[in-house]
């Protein structure tokens, strides 16, 4: 082998003068943000207390209490069947909330929807006030709704349907504005009127998209389900609350065991379902 | 009679009906030709009133068209039937509710929106359906048919509302040439035999001619033929597509179409 | 007018109408069925959550009073006459905003690192080891599953009251829900340019830098800036367990029932989050125009 020929740098760095050239502007600005959003980290991170000896401390605190979490253990079958039914409890928040609001979004969707409501103040006010709703904590809601039907599971049912009905009036309404308009015209052209339009040319088909965010919100649900019972709205929140204020470590990793079973039941039923009535893949993307 | 006078429809600058005066005496069968963007199908979706226009006045009889508004609106379009290019039917429901949505305008909103239907009005349905050979398929799912077997059902849809008028958009612009002869045929028999005035956009000028009595040909919105189709010779047919004749007769002259008399009639019900 | 349509005689018909009513009974009986379901679960679940109807019906006028309240000063004012009574306390609770905004940026931006890290673990096409693959999915889910109330509710005995247990319980869930998206954005990556170096003999990582990265890294922006629209609307209420952030103060009021105050500082963190939803949204559609343009 001979070496290598002789590269005349000069020549090719002027002929490709951005290869060698500093950093173009993207570059730069990437660059920038970078370092700028690395600086706010560092200051954030020393303003809310990373740097003291706290953080270190904390750590070796967390790891004897994730030590004394293991194994998990009830304590007593006196214990299991009390989480169980907390547990089915929580799913049943979840199931009533979330079809109620389903139930109660669907008008509120249609008055929303550009290519039902007509008037555009209508359709104005009716998107505010579900954006509204929909910013508001569900755990707010909770506190709320307790003051009216008092502590318990139900107070918790309508705080997952009133949060609820913000998120399915603006999925639902966005579901609706996406349907084909064909099948609308062709009714209406026929003298129908538009009730029959939107009753005929939109909601059947539409409906599979709905049914499945449904049943995507029923899983995402049970989740938000598990924490409201924190503020003594019901469910098995309630419990983890009690058991971690009490430092019952082994019965906490075995509620949240309990939990993870739960969802990725309902998870593995509700993607089933899913698939059964609209095929694979579609509705995931909410 | 179909009577149009200065009829404008304007989408933001844009002329795409321009002027439009056209009268149309019933029992005609009127073929509307022109270059895709000519306006065809805002002409025809300002007759039953889907686009409002912006100017002119459309009258049928001594009602004017323009100035309908509410029920008389719905009763009007329900007088003059719609065929669309896409069908336009609802996807997931069956053929008959799919038809049954012909008579919407007649039964009682309390009962048509739970779906419910006369027996007189489902016999009415298949017999509409049967008349096209799809009664067999009055249970099946609208999207599992084929393009054919839709615009049948929405021929049917048309009928069952026992129209005055049939607005067809280039009804057979997603057919083969097999279901184009039953469409064309199943118009064509619904005017001659039936008397019901119908207007029908087409993109074949061979079709337009063997089909109409009356061809009217339209450029950039304007009215710049209006004839028999025996006027309508080669040059005409130039100008109105801006193109070579032998290109306009090109593709849609493959399929050798018998003149329709020669034809067996279509198996109509009546027929 | 005559009718278009020639009624076929009833013989003809009656089969027609028999055949349809069967097929649409059929189907009518799946819809029925399923509906059953839906009601029996819906009467379990009404007796496991105590359900009361009347005790709703009699009480909804609490919700509306409740709701109108919240827009009452004290003095019985309208908010709106006295903004500065209402605002009272803006100093201490734009402080504690600010620090909900910090949490959730050192949260998100903590949590996207980790997941960043774990991400080309995870992803099937360029995992270099199967079952540490399934193990950081794994974990990622628990992260993901177990909300960041009870993380927070966790770390606020191992860290003390304050906003740290916040910002780890931020952290950990963001891990956990980003892991998963990030991992997904790698599967779907071109693999012609990792094969490529990998092909001149170069190491794991070396490919993951130069082959992977350059095509995810608009995604992993945006889906981190999305999670940190989420993270700033959580961080609001970690302080209802103590974990810092204006949350806290929110909980006090409505406990309290300082009706003006919890409306006060509602609007506050709707404001916020409207913000902060824009300019993300923004950010997000340069970001995804960009990844467009380039490739
Ligand atoms: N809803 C609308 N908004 C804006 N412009 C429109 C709208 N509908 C039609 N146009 C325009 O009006 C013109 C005429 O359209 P039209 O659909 O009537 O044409 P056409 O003759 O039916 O064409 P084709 O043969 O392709 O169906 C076109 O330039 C079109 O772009
Ligand atoms: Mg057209």
């Amino acid at each position: 082998m001979t070496g290598r020929p002789k590269i005349d740098l000069a020549a090719v760095r002027s002929r490709h003068p951005h290869h060698f050239g500093r950093m173009d502007r993207a570059q730069i600005t990437a660059a920038a943000v970078a370092a700028a959003a690395l600086a706010l980290l560092i200051y954030g991170m020393g303003e809310l207390g990373f740097f003291g000896g706290t953080f270190l401390a904390g750590l070796r605190r967390l790891g004897e209490i994730l030590g004394l979490m293991l194994p998990p253990d009830p304590g007593n079958w006196a214990h299991v069947r009390i989480f169980v039914m907390a547990l089915l409890e929580t799913v049943a928040i979840a199931l009533l909330g979330t079809l109620s609001a389903a139930v109660l979004a669907v008008p509120l969707a249609l008055l929303a929807a550009r290519n039902v409501t007509t008037a555009r103040l209508v359709r104005f006010l009716s998107r505010r006030s579900l954006d509204t709703i929909r910013s508001v904590d569900i755990l707010v809601w909770a506190l709320i709704w307790i003051n009216v039907v008092g502590l318990g599971p139900f107070a918790g049912a309508l705080a997952i349907m009133t949060s609820d009905i913000g998120s399915f009036g603006k999925l639902f309404s966005e579901a609706i504005e996406a349907a084909d308009r064909r099948p609308v015209e062709g009714i209406v052209s026929t003298g129908g009127g538009r009730i029959l339009g939107v009753r005929f040319g939109i909601l059947p088909e539409v409906f599979p998209v709905l049914a499945s965010q449904i049943l995507y919100y029923f899983e995402s649900n049970t989740r938000s389900a598990t924490i409201i019972g924190i503020v003594g709205a019901g469910g098995i929140g309630l419990h983890l609350a009690e058991a971690i204020r009490t430092l019952e470590l082994p019965q906490v990793s075995f509620i949240i065991l309990l939990i993870l079973a739960a969802v990725a039941a309902i998870d593995f039923v509700s993607s089933q379902l899913r698939f059964a009535m609209i095929g694979p893949r579609a509705g995931t993307a909410t | 009679m179909l009577r149009l006078d200065g009829v404008v429809k304007k989408f933001g600058d844009k002329r795409a009906v321009d002027a439009v005066s056209l009268v149309v005496p019933a029992g005609q069968l009127v073929g509307i030709i022109g270059r895709s963007g000519a306006g065809k199908s805002t002409l025809l979706r300002m007759i039953n009133r889907l686009n409002d226009p912006s100017e002119g006045s459309i009258r049928y009889g001594d009602i004017d068209i323009t100035a309908l508004r509410g029920r008389a609106l719905r009763e009007w379009r329900a007088r003059c039937a719609m065929i669309f290019q896409q069908f336009n039917l609802a996807g997931r429901l069956d053929v008959l509710t799919n038809v049954m949505m012909g008579r919407a305008f007649h039964a009682p909103l309390a009962r048509s929106l739970f779906n419910i239907w006369t027996d007189d009005e489902k016999a009415l349905g298949l017999s509409a359906l049967e008349g096209l050979e799809m009664a067999r398929l009055a249970g099946q799912r609208a999207d599992t048919l084929s393009g054919g077997q839709q615009q049948r059902v929405a021929i049917a849809r048309a009928l069952v509302q026992e129209p005055e008028l049939i607005l067809a958009d280039e009804p057979i612009a997603s057919l083969d040439p097999r279901n184009t002869q039953v469409v064309m045929d199943a118009l064509q028999h619904i005017n001659r035999h039936l008397g019901i005035t119908v207007i029908c956009n087409l993109h074949s000028l061979d079709i337009a001619r063997n089909y109409c009595d009356r061809l009217v040909g339209l450029a950039n919105g304007r009215v710049v033929f209006d004839g028999v189709p025996s006027q309508l010779t080669d040059r005409v047919a130039r100008d109105l597509y801006g193109l070579e004749s032998d290109d306009v007769v090109g593709p849609d002259a493959r399929p050798d179409y018998t003149p329709a008399e020669a034809r067996p009639g279509l198996a109509l019900a009546g027929s | 007018m005559t009718s278009p349509i020639v009624q076929l005689p009833q013989a003809q018909l009656r089969p027609l109408l028999a055949a349809y009513e069967a097929t649409v009974r059929s189907r009518r009986w799946h819809s029925v069925m399923i509906a059953a379901c839906v009601v029996a679960a819906i009467a379990l679940s009404s007796i496991s959550a105590e359900v009361a109807p009347m005790r709703l019906f009699e009480n909804i006028g609490r919700f509306t009073s409740y709701i109108v309240r919240l827009f009452y000063l004290e003095s019985g004012a309208p908010v709106w006459t006295d903004p500065a009574e209402w605002y009272w306390g803006l100093p201490r609770w734009l402080r504690l905003l600010g620090e909900t905004l910090l949490m959730a940026y050192v949260g998100t931006l903590l949590g996207a690192a980790g997941a960043f890290g774990l991400c080309f673990l995870a992803a099937a096409n360029v995992a270099p080891s199967r079952w540490l693959r399934i193990a950081v999915r794994r974990f990622c889910e628990l992260c993901r599953t177990v909300p960041g109330l009870v993380f927070a509710l966790i770390f606020v005995i191992a860290f003390g009251l304050g906003p740290m247990a916040g910002v780890l319980a931020v952290a950990i869930h963001t891990l956990g829900a980003l892991g998963k998206l990030f991992a997904e954005v790698v599967e779907n990556i071109d693999m012609k340019p990792v094969e490529g170096i990998s092909s001149t003999g170069a190491a794991w990582h070396v490919a993951m830098r130069f082959g992977a990265l350059p095509q995810t890294m608009s995604n992993f922006v945006s889906y981190a800036l999305l999670r940190f629209e989420i993270n700033v609307r959580e961080s609001a209420v970690l302080g209802f367990v103590g974990a810092g952030g204006i949350g806290q103060d929110l909980i006090e009021a409505i406990r309290k029932f300082y009706y003006s105050d919890v409306s006060a500082i509602l609007v506050l963190i709707l404001l916020t989050v409207a913000v902060i939803d824009m300019l993300t949204a923004r950010v997000r559609h340069r970001l995804i125009g960009l990844g467009e343009n380039h490739r």
